[in-house]
């Protein structure tokens, strides 16, 4: 990689890591290891094709959308899978003094992997759901089934009240 | 009135969408990192990565293919100014779609179709979008419509969805009640082969208010995907319940969905590349009642997943605790064969690979142990088969080792039925 566009590619990776870690930990539900190896994978992918990312017309989008990917790649090799159950466990929200970072942490992990993608995306990346259809090559119509199963669930898990909890 | 109009993010009316997107920002941001060291060794990391590419290059070393299939076809998220709507641009896509018509559709012929449609009744606030040049987006038009007996809002949705994914069948498979109340959800095929699914529920799943949504979501044998709204309201969401019940019964809102216009504007929107990761491709047979049908004799089902194709699991006991058994099954995954098998894998006289693990659970339940038989055949068709000695991955361990064999699980996995 020439001088410049390294310098620049630190640039970004500087800029963009926190908020990757951020979006890798809740992705992963809180497996803050796992965490780091996404975002190592995703910005080691970025500095590959750096001249590419560099011309698109949003590299941070582009980042978030390897991020999205590197992760549903890894949940692929899994031998083991989330349980995307019918059951539905006691609601977590009930006892009050659980912190509301484990309890949607915790939610959050029921959800099959795709569907906690769709959540993320929707209500962390603050994407449309034509965008998160992009992201995961998906159409809209599955990004709303699947948005509207895992608001259900989460709805279930957490309770009506989730901000209660969100702003003491 | 589309989900999908806007670019922002459209949920703020809802306000457990907004309270849970509070809550997922404080989550995130309360977690932090070394992040100078994070960088580091994603750069490093990258080096690595371009090393082996270089190398690749004599045929030395293959790519590592999950890096591979990511690279060359990631599309970018695209925002909706600017050029929605117009002709495709030749030479700024890396592998522009051949097909002809690949204009798109126009919100003006979005809006046209809809009301020409409707029944007798006037319209008003049409809005709508066309689906740009870019693939994999919808054409969307809503309006209000009144037969005279009061106004409510109609949209319609029209997509491209790859016929026999799970996708395509999720979309039209009614939900499951335990999380969307409804009053009626129904399934039918129709002459020319289309698959129609149509709900009569409500704008919000706690009926907080009374507004009724009706839907159809109408799928062809070659992907076409219509999918239609009504509701009892002018407007989805925050407006006075303005009639009984939605105005199209479930005849003329199966007619509207099944309209062959639509089906002509649905092949002018640009497809979507296949990008390789089998995402939605999860086909073979349904997993949790095919895995009931292999289990050795004696075990009595305490626990289970819903049946669906892809991934399923039971709890099963024979007597001696609750031991969790788990299967994902999985098409297209060659091009990580180097990933799951290496040389003390078993090969089978007709290629299959099959590879046995005994190792820790992964989620942390105490003294949790996972024994996996995982097996690919050589086009790429994997099942995984996994027991616990726990009911529950989460869960401290019950038993010694799980309920079923390695040889046990291993005859599962290799069964043709998950094929059938």
């Amino acid at each position: 990689m020439r001088q410049v566009r390294a310098d620049e590619y630190a640039e970004f990776a500087a800029a963009q890591a926190g908020h990757l870690y951020r979006s890798a930990c809740l992705l992963t539900a809180g497996d803050t290891h796992l965490a780091e190896d996404l975002v190592q994978e995703t910005l080691g992918r970025l500095y590959v094709r750096w001249s590419r990312v560099d011309r698109a017309d949003n590299p941070a989008a582009y980042a978030r959308t390897t991020l999205t990917r590197t992760f549903l790649a890894h949940k692929r090799l899994r031998r083991s899978s989330e349980r995307s159950t019918d059951e539905l466990p006691e609601t977590a929200a009930a006892t009050s003094d659980t912190p509301l970072r484990l309890t949607l942490l915790q939610a959050l992990g029921q959800l099959p992997v795709k569907d906690r993608a769709v959540v993320v995306l929707r209500y962390w990346e603050d994407r449309s759901v034509q965008e998160t259809a992009a992201v995961l090559d998906t159409s809209p119509a599955a990004v709303r089934t699947r948005c509207v199963r895992a608001l259900a669930r989460l709805r279930a898990l957490l309770g009506e009240d989730i901000g209660e909890y969100a702003r003491p | 009135m589309p989900h999908d109009q806007h670019a922002e993010p459209d949920f703020s009316d809802d306000p457990f969408e907004a309270r849970l997107s509070s809550a997922l920002h404080d989550a995130g941001a309360s977690f932090d990192t070394d992040r100078a060291a994070l960088t580091a060794a994603g750069a490093a990391h990258g080096r690595r990565l371009r090393r082996r590419q270089q190398a690749s290059v004599f045929g030395a070393v293959t790519v590592t293919a999950v890096a591979a299939v990511v690279g060359g076809t990631l599309v970018l998220p695209g925002g909706e100014g600017g050029a929605a709507g117009q002709p495709a641009a030749p030479g700024t896509s890396v592998n522009p779609t051949p097909k002809p018509s690949d204009s798109g559709v126009t919100e003006q012929q979005m809006i046209t179709t809809l009301q020409k449609l409707l029944p007798h009744g006037t319209v008003s606030e049409q809005t709508g979008r066309g689906s740009g040049e870019k693939p994999g987006y919808s054409a969307t038009a809503s309006l209000v419509f009144d037969d005279g007996k009061g106004p409510a809002a109609v949209d319609v949705a029209i997509d491209h969805v790859p016929p026999g994914t799970d996708e395509a069948q999720q979309t039209v498979q009614c939900p499951d009640k335990v999380y969307i109340p409804y009053d009626s959800c129904t399934t039918d095929r129709l002459a020319d082969g289309s698959v129609v699914m149509l709900l009569q529920g409500y704008e919000y799943p706690d009926r907080r208010t009374d507004t009724k949504r009706w839907t159809a979501e109408l799928i062809t044998p070659t992907g076409q995907h219509v999918s239609v709204n009504e509701w009892n309201a002018a407007q989805e969401k925050d407006a006075p319940v303005s009639r009984a019940t939605p105005p199209l019964d479930r005849a003329a809102l199966t007619r509207l969905a099944a309209a062959p216009e639509w089906r002509t504007l649905v092949d002018a929107i640009p497809q979507r590349r296949s990008h390789g990761l089998a995402y939605t491709q999860e086909p073979g047979a349904p997993v949790r009642s095919t895995l009931a049908s292999l289990l050795p004799k004696g075990l009595a089902v305490v626990g289970r997943s819903s049946d669906e194709t892809g991934f399923g699991y039971l709890v099963v006991d024979d007597g001696k605790g609750a031991s969790l058994v788990q299967v994902n099954v999985q098409t297209g995954m060659n091009d990580v064969r180097d990933q799951l098998f290496d040389s003390g894998s078993e090969e089978l006289p007709d290629g299959t690979l099959v590879a046995v693990h005994k190792e820790p659970g992964e989620k942390g339940g105490k003294g949790v142990v996972m024994w996996t038989v995982d097996s690919m055949t050589p086009d790429g068709r994997r099942v995984v088969v996994s027991a616990f000695n726990s009911g529950s991955q989460e869960a401290a361990a019950t038993r010694k080792t799980p309920a079923l064999t390695i040889a046990q699980l291993r005859k599962i996995a290799l069964s043709p039925q998950w094929w059938q």
